[in-house]
């Protein structure tokens, strides 16, 4: 079901989540969730489960088509994902569905290998890099109650979104 | 909509600690709401420049004269002005990025403001920097700009590096635009 995204002040984007451990019915429904969601959103590239008010280390991502991404795993569900390595920042300007209005620059790693838990309750690894790390890095951030506001590299860098087109 | 009564605060002196809790301690008091601000260091100098939503009561002019009486014999200048007009749309176009570096001299940052000022560019943010001591010092300008959809950036690029030929400086022009993840 696609579900509404909170945005700021909601105090659920600034909770880190807690650990899925077992799969069961409820983390698979949220998983399943947060695909249509992000399927749903306009140009969404990833939603993770405290943007659906959902406070729970499960996040998504797909940046099929974009075109920064090297690295392409097509559509992600993460559960309880962590971060084996990672190498490398480069700065970069973001927005968030859950930040109206803004965008920052955030240093990200360009190259990460991550572990999670897929919907089929096995371990797999994601050896990611370019905008998919970024991608990645972002979605990881919101289970850990960060926002990109949190991240952006100097208190001068932050700006209003512009109007495309 | 119903217009809020703004007002456009400014205030400027020497830099030292207290300056914000000084300045936003009247505005609370007079029931102000800070919205967009922007404060910062220039040259040893702080600089503060804030729109503040203010109740239907207050006037700029009153609220000058507190922040004068308050935190005027530290050392501040301060200004209100009403905020008359309504504010303008998000600059539509495609964002750019202009950097800047070189040795200082007079004129760099007019005459890039009117390159782009001819290309009908909307320069949203700049800021500038001095660096290191004279009289050799090193210049570097940061700006944002939106660029109408019918103007052409890889023509804008063109002239500025022209431009910067002629100013013996670097410049470059990037597309600007933002991830929304």
């Amino acid at each position: 079901m696609i579900r509404p995204v909170l945005q700021l002040p909601d105090h659920v984007l600034a909770t880190p989540c807690e650990s899925v451990g077992e799969l069961d019915e409820r983390a698979l429904a949220v998983a399943q969730d947060l695909l249509d969601t992000m399927r749903g959103a306009d140009h969404s590239v990833g939603v993770a489960a405290p943007q659906i008010g959902i406070s729970l280390r499960i996040c998504v991502v797909d940046i099929t088509g974009h075109r920064k991404a090297r690295s392409c795993h097509g559509e992600v569900v993460l559960i309880d994902p962590a971060v084996v390595e990672a190498s490398g920042p480069e700065v970069g300007r973001e927005g968030c569905m859950s930040v109206p209005d803004l965008t920052g620059d955030v240093a990200r790693f360009t190259a990460m290998h991550v572990r999670a838990l897929g919907l089929d309750g096995e371990l797999h690894d994601y050896e990611v890099d370019a905008f998919e790390a970024r991608a990645f890095q972002h979605e990881l951030d919101h289970l850990d109650g960060l926002l990109f506001l949190d991240r952006v590299v100097a208190d001068d860098r932050v700006f209003r979104r512009r109007v495309y087109r | 909509m119903t217009l809020v009564p703004h007002v456009a605060v400014t205030a400027l002196g020497a830099d030292r600690p207290g300056i914000v809790a000084a300045v936003t301690g009247v505005l609370v008091r007079h029931g102000g709401n800070l919205e967009d601000t922007a404060m910062t260091n220039l040259g040893g100098h702080f600089a503060m420049m804030l729109v503040v939503e203010v109740p239907d009561s207050e006037t700029a002019e009153a609220l000058e004269a507190s922040l004068v009486e308050e935190v005027g014999g530290q050392g501040l200048t301060v200004a209100v002005r009403p905020i008359v007009e309504a504010p303008a749309d998000a600059p539509t176009g495609t964002p750019w990025a202009v950097s800047l570096y070189g040795a200082d001299r007079p004129g760099i940052v007019h005459r890039v403001a009117q390159k782009l000022a001819d290309h009908g560019a909307n320069i949203v943010d700049l800021s500038t920097r001095v660096i290191g001591p004279g009289p050799e010092h090193a210049y570097v300008l940061l700006l944002e700009l939106s660029l109408p959809v019918t103007s052409d950036g890889d023509r804008l690029g063109i002239e500025l590096t022209a431009l910067a030929d002629e100013l013996g400086v670097e410049i470059h022009l990037r597309p600007d635009d933002a991830d929304v993840l």
